[in-house]
C-alpha cells in the first residue's frame, strides 16, 4: 500500500512540470524510479522504454510499465492516472481560459513561452536518456542516424524502430 | 489502438476527417494548446475534444477510451518481457529499439525547435533549459520555475512581431 500511496503521489507531482509530454519527462522518471526508490534496474527502464516505444499507443504507457512492474495491474492503472489527472484537470480549465482571452497577443505569448520551455526539455531528456540507455558507440550512431532520417525524410517512424529492431536481432547494437 | 508511433495522426484522422467532429483549424488550434501545456499530450487533446462535446463526462469518456486498450496491451507485453527477457535476441532488439526511440524523441525536439528559429532570441531560453536540465542537472520544477519569466518576457516580443 506505501508503495502505491508513493507511486501515486510522486508522479502525479510530476504532471504539472511535464511540458513537452512524457517524452520531456522520462530522466526524472529514471532519477524516481532506478536512482531514488529502486523500483527497477536501469537496463529494465531502457527495455520499458523501447516496449514502449514499439507498442501501439501514447508513450506515456513507460510510466503504466513502471507502474506494472512496481505492483501488477493495478499499480499500472495507479502509475498511469497519477500521471495524467493533474495535468488533465489543468487543460480544462485552462483551454477555457486560454480560448477565451481577449487579447490575442497575451494568448499568443502564453503559447510561445511554454513551446519554447517544451522544446528545451524534450530536447534535454533525449541527452540524458541517450546517456542513461544507449551502450556503445553502435547505438549513439543509430540514435544520431534515426534522428537524421526522421528530420530529412518521411519515413513512418515504425519503420525507423523496425529497423533498429533488425539491428539490434542481428547483434549490431 | 492502432496508434503505432504516436497517436495523433490516428486522432486527426478521426476527429477531422472521418467524423468531422472538428475543422481542421479547430484541431490545430485546440492540439497548440495540448501540445504545449504540461502533462501527457495525447491525454490533454483527449480532455480538450471531449469536455468540447460533453464538459466533464466527454473528458472522462474520451481520456478512458482512448488509455484502456493501450493499457492492456502493454501489460501483455510486460508479461511477454518477463517470460523472454533473458534471451539475447530480445535484449538486443530492444536495445536497438530504445536507441531509435531516444533518436525520435530528438528529433521531435528539433521539428518543434523549427519554429523558435523564427524569432532566434527565444533560443536563450531553448538552450539555457536543455544546459539547466543536462549539464548542471537541476530539478525539472526548478528549470521550469526560473526559465519562465525570461520565455514569458521573449515572448511578449515575439507576440507583437509575429
Amino acid at each position: 500500500m506505501t508503495v502505491l500511496l508513493s507511486l501515486f503521489l510522486k508522479l502525479s507531482a510530476f504532471s504539472l512540470v511535464a511540458f513537452g509530454g512524457i517524452n520531456a519527462l522520462l530522466p526524472v522518471l529514471f532519477n524516481l524510479s532506478v536512482t531514488q526508490e529502486q523500483w527497477l534496474n536501469s537496463q529494465t527502464f531502457a527495455d520499458y522504454f523501447a516496449i514502449a516505444q514499439a507498442a501501439p499507443g501514447p508513450n506515456l504507457m513507460t510510466v503504466t510499465l513502471i507502474g506494472w512492474h512496481v505492483s501488477g495491474v493495478i499499480g499500472a492503472v495507479v502509475a498511469t492516472l497519477a500521471i495524467a489527472w493533474p495535468s488533465s484537470i489543468m487543460i480544462f480549465f485552462l483551454q477555457r481560459y486560454i480560448r477565451g482571452m481577449k487579447n490575442p497577443r497575451k494568448q499568443k505569448a502564453i503559447q510561445f513561452a511554454a513551446g519554447a520551455l517544451a522544446v528545451g526539455l524534450v530536447l534535454a531528456s533525449a541527452w540524458q536518456i541517450a546517456l542513461q540507455i544507449n551502450q556503445g558507440y553502435a547505438a549513439y550512431f543509430l540514435t544520431i542516424m534515426t534522428i537524421v532520417i526522421a528530420l530529412f525524410t518521411r519515413w513512418h517512424p515504425l519503420y525507423l524502430i523496425a529497423l533498429g529492431a533488425a539491428l539490434g536481432i542481428f547483434g549490431v547494437i | 489502438m492502432s496508434g503505432f508511433g504516436g497517436v495523433l495522426p490516428w486522432a486527426r484522422r478521426t476527429i477531422v476527417e472521418r467524423e468531422k467532429w472538428l475543422s481542421s483549424d479547430e484541431f490545430n488550434a485546440m492540439l497548440g494548446i495540448c501540445q504545449i501545456v504540461p502533462g501527457p499530450n495525447v491525454v490533454n487533446l483527449a480532455v480538450c475534444v471531449g469536455s468540447r462535446f460533453a464538459g466533464v463526462r466527454g473528458a472522462l469518456a474520451a481520456t478512458l477510451g482512448l488509455m484502456l486498450g493501450p493499457i492492456a496491451i502493454v501489460i501483455l507485453l510486460g508479461i511477454l518481457y518477463e517470460h523472454y527477457s533473458y534471451m539475447p535476441v530480445v535484449q538486443g532488439m530492444l536495445r536497438g529499439v530504445s536507441a531509435v526511440g531516444v533518436g525520435l524523441i530528438a528529433s521531435t525536439g528539433f521539428k518543434m525547435m523549427r519554429s523558435e528559429l523564427s524569432y532566434p532570441p527565444m533560443m536563450i531560453v531553448v538552450i539555457f533549459t536543455v544546459l539547466a536540465a543536462s549539464y548542471f542537472h537541476l530539478g525539472l520544477g526548478w528549470v521550469v520555475l526560473i526559465a519562465s519569466p525570461l520565455a514569458l518576457y521573449l515572448a511578449w516580443k515575439k507576440a507583437d512581431i509575429s
